[in-house]
């Protein structure tokens, strides 16, 4: 698998100096952020070997519930004035529609506000042809996919901090799907736990030692 | 707080039913409770658009419709506030 390392004064930066030294586009590759801070942040870019996308990429077609989503989500754009490709997230469960497209910032919005709105709407539309409790992401530009990335990052950072100081630490308030990813990234680590405290929207993970109990 | 702050708490508050982080369960009960704090702000009480989105968001609440279906009327009672704000 072709990969490269980039490096940015912001994650958008890293990513696209790694696409450049590719020579591909964001949507055929996957990214994971190496190490981020207030001054640089380094990202190795990997191509999503071709072989495996095709083959993923022959699902929707064969998943008629994932191509009905995906239709409906690019209709909804279309009518929306938007211009962009809509594609169904090989291998994802649940159904993740990846948009991607130029200057689709303002889908994304203020802290993702914008696409998490999109996500609801996309979800009651689709509703119908879900079964019960299933629910679809909706990722632009994998930005969704990408703060997951550095939310497991900083949940890995400050856990090794945890662990030298043995002081818990608050992070900054976050969305649920954040958490979760905080969550997730650190219940396999023995030495140290995270929870949350307080009420949305400032709601926060705070890592902590793990106590022998636990 | 400020309606668009209230709302956006009742929106996250009902996102985080929906996406599930994990870390808490939340209730019908307390949906409904924030959606109550936005109806009762003096600047939602002037706006009838804003109680009608809202009020819709707290009987979609009480009817058990799915976690997306009140966020999106309450991002619409969002939009009905900012749609508010700048005719004044």
């Amino acid at each position: 698998m072709r990969s490269a390392e980039g490096r940015g004064r912001t994650l958008d930066e890293a990513v696209d100096a790694a696409l450049i030294e590719l020579g591909e586009t964001r949507r055929n590759v996957d990214v994971k952020v190496v190490s981020e801070n207030a001054n640089e942040t380094i990202v190795e870019v990997s191509v999503i070997d071709p072989a495996v996308a095709e083959a993923a990429g022959s699902m929707p077609q064969a998943n008629g519930k994932a191509e009905t989503v995906r239709s409906l989500l690019e209709g909804l754009l279309k009518h929306m004035g938007v211009r962009a490709q809509v594609q169904v997230r090989p291998g994802s469960d649940p159904i993740t529609l990846d948009i991607t497209g130029r200057d689709l910032g303002a889908l994304i919005g203020w802290r993702g506000e914008t696409l998490r709105a999109l996500q609801s709407v996309t979800n009651v539309m689709v509703g119908k042809h879900l079964d019960e409790g299933e629910r679809v992401i909706v990722d632009v530009e994998r930005y969704r996919q990408r703060r997951e990335h550095t939310v497991r990052e900083i949940a890995l950072r400050a856990a090794r901090q945890v662990k030298m100081t043995g002081d818990a630490i608050t992070l900054d308030a976050m969305q649920a799907f954040e958490r979760r990813a905080i969550h997730l990234a650190l219940e396999s680590d023995p030495d140290v736990s995270s929870s949350s405290i307080g009420e949305e929207p400032d709601r926060r993970v705070v890592v902590g030692p793990r106590k022998p109990a636990e | 707080m400020a309606a668009a702050d209230q709302i956006r708490r009742a929106i996250a508050v009902v996102n985080a039913a929906a996406d599930g982080a994990g870390d808490e369960d939340i209730t019908p009960t307390e949906i409904a409770e924030a959606i109550r704090d936005c109806l009762e702000l003096a600047e939602t009480s002037a706006m009838p658009k804003v109680r009608k989105y809202l009020g819709e968001a707290l009987d979609a609440t009480s009817d058990g419709m799915p976690a997306d279906f009140v966020a999106m009327t309450l991002y619409a009672a969002l939009g009905a506030l900012q749609e508010g704000r700048s005719l004044h």
